[in-house]
């Protein structure tokens, strides 16, 4: 076991984890955010575990919990700002991006860095951006379009 | 949450309304299996068979029991006499079939790679995983058959030994019934390939493949002596698996529950069946009186679940030198697997899939013949195309290799074989029961000028470049009527809806199928609002949950919008017959429904608009204050309907694509993809926009990328997502989805349920652009899937 201070979404959290727990393992188990999600079982494939670790998209099945201490996370259920909906979330609802919502954290945590960094993508640059994150349900369509629909209200 | 756009004609039927679902699903706060934690909650891990075929000699459990935190592992001798082998009736189709007798936990033999053969139970995760590797399994190696062709052949090893032989089902399914008849009608068919002008005959080969939803599948029970068992499952169709627990683990009926996690991380029909995991999770809550949950892996559910397709088709077609159909002859082979799960069995699915093999177009006779191997591979599972997805590939290819002999453009042959009038009983005997399949068509054709098009593509090929067009038609099912589901699967099709009104004046609306991303609240919410006048956000859905929703077979073969959604509009009615009767009486009028408007939270009166009640007002007095009521009229407002639809019903699409060929490599680019679509009167387009981009996709994924493999040993091979590749969003193209409707005459808002078959016409679709691109070199794609390398060889050998 190993003490860490991991501040998630604002809050610190001082725990004691087993050195083996995967970094998903702590936000879900220890600190009780579900959001964030178990898809591939840890091979970094799906994206749906996809949170930020000082600002940077990381997969959070492929560290662990003791490497996030001293660092900051945020996961999904902090992109609201005060129950105000990121720009990218609410395209997500007006583009209907997503249907059964699983991968749907992981690609929001995706591509709100992705957006950061680049404002105003093609329709190609967010495909290869969205490489990392699978979806079985919507075919990408309406995930593109809600991606192009947020850089446009973000620049706005 | 988002800003929506209105409503039309006083309806939201039609509109494009933002889901409902969205706001605890882009925020984090679903709730799927996994986020569910009960008190002293325990967790379990399979231990899977890593041989194909093999007696177990020995299990050694000690050492997984000697570690700290374990609380027991137990085996397929430990269990066999504590509770029911299945089949069980509630799980048996009504079709003849040689059912396999098994267990939760592998008895005696492992029959395939994966197969549960103990479960480890602990009070942590990871401890339950190290206690897994430690259980030490002896084996004695049998026989192992992976090729179904080969399982069929007489003194082939035995996979299900309490059977005879590896044929689990066959089938002839036109002609007639008896053999004399098969005969006759097998010698018009031979005769008409005599005459025939033109025949085709192909083995057509589509791969094991499916569906992987996001979420894997996951159980937990809780059981109290009290209350019995409750079990939340991940599940397509929560009421099945709660009867066939009653039956497996002799359970009287009053003490079970199942609860479909409202938030489902996609089913596809891989969460259809009954699985042998539920039985064991929910014995085990039982027996140690403490929750137990399981949390399958990806590494299991690629090894178990999700594998479909898998059949060789023997197809042969006749044709007219002017391009007329005019009879088909298939000898189809199917791969089951080891028929180990509940509902389906694995043969159901190429069932319908030979059922369906006509598909769009008239024939004046067929000749269509099924048998279905057991091999020592995992049971196929339902994945949406159910059955049909290889059937299509060869029929579509076919199609397109007929014009291709009689030099006709396949567009153009698709259009004169289309079956002109509907309603129209297929050869195989498959119910059309309405729509306009050439309006489709044309509307299709409407989006590409074929002339230009062929114009630019010799232009290409004289610069070196190949292009193509391909097409592909797709008749679905539109939910199944009791008269089809009840012999397909022994449930009934019959769409069931419970709406219960609040004395605020908003709809509670409770259904008893379990959707996995569908959006049903939205869509439930826009029928309820035009029902009654009132808001989408005031009506709130319960799906998936047994106690509280009446009986449903599933969410299943597109059975929403065309029986759930039905069921849900007919007792909004019955309840605004009620509230008409009431509130004529206190007005003092003589006046029914139909004097009535339900609108703007309203309910007026249609002679005279200034006679009018707000709907929350009477609502609330027929619920809070029944008192001087009409003559034997009591309170409260609720209504539970059943839905049967007087015909079994379809709908309809047709495809086209567009690609560029390179020659030199055999890679592919898909440069164009639009959809026409028959889906009857749409509640939501936004919401089935979705579903149709998610099924091409699916589709093309098949189609390109996954592919399970199995060495000669059974070994699985594609048990990661590494390994069993999922098209990702820089693989696929754009998709332009138009519409063509009809309404559904048998359905009350003239919808139809869509999307499950949808993928099915993708396959012939990409084949047919490939092959038409490389029509200089004579190519004619068989096997699926497309893979660069295999084009690219056909290239070669068309040149030697």
């Amino acid at each position: 076991m190993q003490t860490i201070n991991v501040k998630v979404n604002g809050t610190t959290y001082q725990e004691s984890v087993p050195i083996r727990m995967l970094l998903v393992d702590f936000i879900r188990e220890v600190v009780g955010l579900t959001g964030t999600h178990v898809s591939c079982t840890y091979e970094g494939v799906c994206g749906a575990c996809t949170i930020h670790l000082n600002g940077e998209a990381v997969k959070s099945c492929m560290l662990l919990a003791v490497q996030a201490d001293g660092h900051e996370i945020t996961t999904v259920e902090g992109l609201a700002n005060d129950k105000e909906l990121s720009p990218l979330q609410k395209a997500f609802n007006e583009q209907h991006g997503l249907q059964c919502g699983f991968c749907t954290a992981g690609v929001l945590m995706n591509m709100t860095e992705f957006l950061a960094k680049n404002p105003n993508p093609s329709d190609d640059e967010i495909r290869h951006g969205l490489i990392g994150n699978l979806c079985r349900c919507t075919g990408y369509v309406h995930i593109v379009n809600a991606v192009r629909a947020a850089a446009k209200s973000i620049a706005n | 949450m988002a800003s929506n756009p209105q409503k039309t004609n006083d309806s939201w039927m039609g509109s494009r309304l933002a889901r409902k679902e969205d706001l605890r699903l882009v925020t984090g706060q679903g709730k799927y299996i996994s986020d569910i934690v009960l008190p002293r909650m325990l967790h379990a891990v399979f231990v899977r068979s890593d041989r194909a075929h093999a007696k177990i000699v020995s299990i050694d459990t000690s050492a997984a029991l000697a570690l700290p935190g374990v609380v027991c592992v137990v085996t397929g001798d430990d269990i066999v006499d504590e509770l029911r082998s299945m089949p069980q009736p509630v799980l048996l189709p009504n079709l003849p079939a040689k059912y396999p007798t098994f267990y939760p936990l592998c008895v005696g033999k492992v029959k395939f790679h994966g197969a549960p053969v103990a479960l480890v139970i602990a009070r942590d995760k990871y401890v339950a995983e190290d206690a897994a590797e430690l259980v030490e399994i002896e084996y004695e190696e049998l026989p192992v058959v992976v090729d179904p062709e080969a399982a069929l052949e007489p003194g082939a090893p035995l996979i299900n030994e309490d059977h005879d032989d590896n044929e689990i089902f066959s089938m002839t399914f036109t002609g007639g019934t008896t053999q004399a008849e098969h005969d006759a009608n097998d010698k018009e068919v031979e005769e008409i390939f005599q005459n025939a002008d033109v025949t085709i005959k192909e083995r057509f080969r589509v791969h094991r493949t499916g569906l992987t939803p996001m979420e894997p599948r996951g159980v937990l029970c809780d059981w109290s002596d009290s209350d019995g068992l409750t079990a939340w499952i991940t599940t397509q169709r929560p009421h099945i698996d709660r009867l066939a627990i009653i039956d497996l683990l002799d359970i009287p009926a009053d003490k079970v529950r199942v609860i479909a996690p409202r938030d489902q991380g996609g089913g596809f029909g891989v969460k259809a069946p009954f699985f042998r995991e539920n039985v064991i999770i929910a014995h085990m809550a039982r027996k140690l009186g403490q929750p137990v949950r399981w949390i399958e892996s990806r590494y299991e559910s690629l090894m178990n679940v999700g594998q479909e397709r898998d059949q060789i088709n023997y197809l042969e077609v006749a044709a007219t030198q002017d391009g007329k159909l005019l009879a088909l002859r298939n000898r189809g082979i199917a791969d089951n697997g080891t028929g180990e799960t509940g509902v389906y069995w694995g043969f159901v699915m190429p069932f319908l899939g030979a059922v369906e093999l006509p598909n769009t177009y008239t024939w004046d006779k067929a000749d269509v013949k099924l048998r279905v191997a057991v091999t020592n591979k995992a049971c196929l599972t339902p994945s949406r195309a159910f059955g049909h997805f290889p059937t299509r590939f060869a029929i579509e290819r076919a199609v397109d290799m007929i014009a291709h002999k009689i030099g006709m453009e396949p567009s153009d042959l698709r259009r004169k074989n289309l079956i002109p009038h509907l309603p129209y009983t297929s050869t195989t005997g498959e119910y059309y029961d309405s729509g306009d399949f050439v309006q489709v068509w044309d509307n299709l054709m409407s989006h590409i000028d074929m002339a230009k098009f062929r114009e630019e593509q010799q232009a290409a090929r004289s610069e070196g470049r190949y292009i193509g067009i391909g097409f592909g038609t797709g008749v679905e099912l539109s939910g199944m009527a009791s008269e089809v589901l009840v012999p397909m699967e022994n449930q009934p099709g019959y769409g069931a809806a419970s709406v219960r009104l609040d004395p605020r004046g908003t709809a509670l609306v409770f259904g008893g199928d379990a959707p996995g991303g569908q959006g049903h609240e939205t869509s439930v919410a826009q029928i309820v609002a035009s029902a009654f006048g009132i808001e989408p956000q005031d009506t709130v859905t319960t799906t998936g949950d047994t106690a509280t929703t009446p009986f449903g077979s599933g969410t299943i073969g597109a059975r929403g919008a065309s029986y759930f959604m039905s069921a849900v509009h007919n007792a909004c009615v019955e309840i605004k017959v009620k509230i008409a009767r009431i509130l004529a009486h206190d007005l003092g009028i003589s006046a029914t429904l139909d004097d009535f408007e339900f609108v703007d939270g309203q309910v007026v009166l249609r002679s005279d608009r200034s006679v009018k009640k707000s709907f929350r007002d009477i609502v609330e007095r027929i619920i809070m204050h029944p008192i001087n009521m009409p003559p034997g009229e009591v309170g409260g407002l609720e209504a539970t309907v059943y839905f049967e639809a007087a015909k079994p019903m379809i709908c309809f699409n047709a495809d086209f694509c567009t690609v560029e060929v390179d020659i030199h490599s055999g890679e592919f680019k898909i440069t164009k993809w639009v959809s026409s679509e028959d889906v009857g009167n749409v509640i939501n387009p936004l919401i089935v926009d979705g579903q149709m981009h998610g099924a091409i996709v699916q589709g093309l994924s098949n189609t390109m990328f996954e592919e399970f493999i199995y060495n000669d040993q059974g070994q699985q091979l594609t048990a990661d997502f590494e390994n069993y590749k999922i098209a990702n969003a820089a693989d696929m193209p754009d998709i332009e989805v138009t519409y063509s409707p009809s309404p559904c005459p048998h359905t009350p808002l003239g919808t139809r349920g869509i999307g499950e078959g949808r993928p099915s016409s993708v396959p012939g679709a990409l084949s047919n652009a490939i092959c038409d691109a490389l029509l200089p070199f004579g190519i004619e794609i068989t096997e699926l899937p497309l893979r660069p390398g295999a084009i690219w060889k056909k290239i070669q050998e068309s040149q030697a």
